[in-house]
């Protein structure tokens, strides 16, 4: 009554032929590269990678520098880098939770899934600060591992360059002495950067800043963080907060520091009350920078402080 | 019926090399520290509806109540589509366990709840560690097909699914039990092509098997349904993703699916109607979005579109039941055509907070399923529904959404009357917990 055996057996017989497709597709061979291709989410790890693999690696950056690195999507073009990949470097401890792990997940890549050696996590690397997140009330935006804005930090970065050196001498062992030559150069390079700018800026400085990101220049400036604009971080600052601020901060000196896609407006409201300048900085340098990117954004970073 | 079962020695395939493939690699390498331990994340997504219909238009769009009432195991009888009741409603909670098994396996239960029902509506198992960019899910899950299919509510724009993913697929989308096997090309365009064999049973393929009957009066009349082991339905997807640079993303797709069994009976107090077939879908999606690069989403855009459109060819049969066993009946054979698309913009017009405007039509062809007319057959036609909405979103803090919506419904029904309704909803949702990445 119902003639349908025929289509029933031709859609058997297609499933099985796209089944034995993609088999044999899985058993062609790996293209192998020459070069190590590394996928870094953030243009400070960008920096490590393009230093220390130089003409032996090719190091794509994910999160625009101009972005905040905590709210991206997982872009397909994302997950076609990721797909390529022989590394990815991030900094961990949650930055990077909202869109990371799912272009991982999208990118059916084993080579750089978590555990894997072609994963590069910084946060495993370096000890890293309380966050606030982990002391106030939860808001959703926890950081329960310690404050994971460590890119402004050149002293962690140079234990980073060489944990990374020696991680990329594993996957490429022909190439390892290099890899750590260049790393321990890259060290040495961010660390004395780091020691001639604390000498250039005027001791106990005091800075508020908008998020916890530039919490790390009190790690290798001679700075102390006073007050964050966001009442709670992901936050925008409110009016109360703001004033709150003031009212602790009357009558004394300092600098307002923020990040260039954070709004301004906190920031000029404590410039109008307590007379301190503010400075919108870049977080992380440009997408395609090296070394000297860095270097030069740390000076960025010092320059906005009233120097000796 | 004898028949040919290709598919088992596939299915014991694809399974062997799933868990053979990621435990050869996975020798290679111990992690420092503990992230390959065992390690469950739980999450909790509550969903409040508030729902007031401000004005009564056609519940029921034309020429889609067929699969979408009949077949559905937990029917939602609410008066209307929505399944929200005047007032206030638990709207579509979610509880979220996932975990995963060192670099191997990622582990997925995803359990939906609302005031009357809980469900699980995904369940599965997703490789992590096969080579050569391929990947194999197992489980019940949300078929990748088009867009919206595959996410859950606290990732739409809307309140409210897209009337063409609705009623072409039902009330969850397509959800389906099966093996899913995707491959990602290393191009630098990003391209996903992906294969579903899935058990196939429905609203958009109803089921009924071998062996039912219907009696009065000591006459009973047997199906004529045939058994057909699953998988009855095959999809197959296609996504496309450029890179467009820092502030432009896009996605488009394409899918299709192929079911080769379409059974439903209707009995009644004379006798029993059967629709036997096959059917098939196919269909494109797009997605845009536009990051302004400033802080909270402000002066972002998401535009996101898809069409859908299905045929189910269907032979028909009523028969009348009969003490003297002479049966009376009618058959015939005709194709259901129908279709549907939406489109939506987002838009964030300040920091945390957005605004969106949706249209959607519904059976732009609208041929329905092949019904009884005096003592032949016909295949009705109908016209063609439609829906517009409007949204503001709030974002208070990260995890958290209120949204307020307005629906004018413009829907017909089988008898070619139109009419208006007017629906406001607002929505909270609150993901609680470790709540993991958001899909692009």
């Amino acid at each position: 009554m119902f003639p349908r055996k025929t289509r029933r057996h031709l859609t058997r017989t297609f499933a099985a032929v796209v089944a034995a497709t993609l088999l044999t597709l899985a058993l062609l061979p790996a293209q192998a590269a020459a070069g190590l291709n590394i996928v870094a989410t953030t243009s400070s790890l960008g920096v490590l990678a393009r230093e220390i693999g130089a003409d032996q690696a090719e190091v794509r950056v994910l999160a625009p520098p101009d972005r905040d690195a905590h709210y991206l999507d997982a872009r397909p073009s994302f997950m076609a880098a990721l797909r390529r990949a022989d590394m990815l470097l991030e900094l961990g401890a949650g930055l990077e939770e909202g869109w990371l792990p799912a272009a991982q997940r999208g990118a059916n890549n084993r080579a750089i899934n978590s555990g894997q050696p072609g994963h590069f996590r910084g946060a495993d690397q370096v000890e890293l600060r309380r966050s606030i997140t982990m002391d106030g009330p939860n808001m959703g935006h926890v950081h329960a591992e310690g404050n994971p804005h460590f890119n402004s930090d050149p002293l962690r970065l140079a234990e980073l360059a060489l944990a990374l050196g020696q991680r990329m001498g594993e996957l490429r062992p022909e190439h390892a002495d290099t890899f750590m030559e260049r790393a321990e150069h890259t060290a040495e390079r961010l660390r004395a950067h780091a020691e001639a700018l604390a000498e250039q800026v005027a001791p106990d400085q005091r800075i508020v800043v908008y998020h916890e990101d530039l919490d790390y220049l009190e790690e290798w400036l001679p700075v102390e963080v006073v007050g964050y604009l966001e009442p709670a971080p992901g936050i925008p600052p409110t009016a109360r907060h703001l004033r709150r601020l003031v009212g602790d901060l009357e009558g004394t000196e300092g600098t307002v520091l923020y990040a260039e896609f954070q709004p301004p407006r906190g920031a000029e409201f404590l410039e109008r009350n307590l007379g301190w300048p503010t400075h919108a900085v870049p977080l992380d340098p440009p997408a395609d920078a090296g070394l000297d990117g860095y270097l030069e954004l740390m000076s960025t970073w010092a320059q906005t402080l009233p120097q000796r | 019926m004898p028949r040919t079962h290709y598919t088992r020695p596939v299915l014991a395939g694809l399974t062997a090399l799933t868990l053979a493939a990621p435990g050869a690699a996975a020798a290679q390498w111990a992690a420092p520290g503990d992230d390959s331990a065992w390690d469950l994340d739980i999450s909790l997504i509550l969903e409040g509806v508030y729902f007031n219909e401000l004005s009564e238009g056609i519940s029921d769009p034309a020429g889609f109540d067929d699969g979408h009432d009949h077949g559905h195991s937990h029917g939602h009888d609410h008066g209307h589509d929505h399944g929200f009741d005047d007032g206030f409603n638990l709207g579509h909670s979610e509880l979220v366990f996932e975990a995963n098994l060192g670099d191997l396996f990622d582990g997925v239960v995803m359990i939906g709840f609302d005031e009357d029902h809980l469900e699980v509506e995904e369940a599965y198992l997703v490789t992590r560690g096969l080579p050569a960019g391929f990947q194999v899910k197992a489980g019940r899950f949300l078929s990748d097909i088009g867009y919206i299919n595959s996410r859950h509510v606290h990732d739409w724009d809307f309140v409210d699914r897209p009337l063409v993913n609705e009623f072409l697929f039902g009330d969850h989308g397509l959800q389906e039990t099966g093996v899913q096997a995707t491959w990602v090309a290393p191009t630098e365009t990003y391209t996903q092509l992906g294969i579903e064999l899935l058990q196939g049973d429905n609203s958009f393929i109803p089921y009924e098997g071998a062996g039912g009957s219907h009696s009065r009066d000591g006459d009973t009349i047997h199906s004529s349904f045939s058994d057909v082991s699953g998988p009855r339905l095959i999809t197959a997807f296609a996504k496309f993703g450029p890179d467009l640079g820092p502030d432009h993303a896009a996605q488009f797709g394409i899918s299709g699916g192929y079911a080769d069994t379409w059974q439903q009976q209707t009995e009644h107090g004379s006798g029993l109607e059967e629709w036997d077939g096959d059917a098939w879908f196919a269909g494109i999606d797009a997605v845009y979005k536009y990051s302004s690069g400033r802080a909270y989403g402000h002066g972002d855009w998401r535009l996101q579109g898809e069409y859908f459109y299905r045929e189910v060819d269907l032979d028909y049969q009523r028969r009348q039941f009969d003490t003297n066993h002479e049966r009376h009946g009618i058959t015939g054979s005709g194709t259901s055509k129908q279709d549907g698309l939406y489109i939506q913009g987002v838009y964030g017009f300040a920091p945390r907070w957005e605004a969106g405007l949706r249209a959607e039509a519904l059976g732009l062809t609208n041929r329905g399923r092949i019904e009884r007319d005096g003592l032949d057959t016909t295949v009705p036609s109908f016209g063609t529904s439609y829906r517009h909405s409007a949204q503001v979103t709030f974002r208070p803090v990260e995890p958290v959404f209120l949204r307020a919506q307005l629906s004018q419904n413009d829907f017909i029904d089988d008898h070619g009357h139109r009419d208006r309704g007017l629906e406001f909803l607002l929505q909270l949702n609150v993901a609680l917990g470790a709540h993991g990445a958001h899909r692009f």
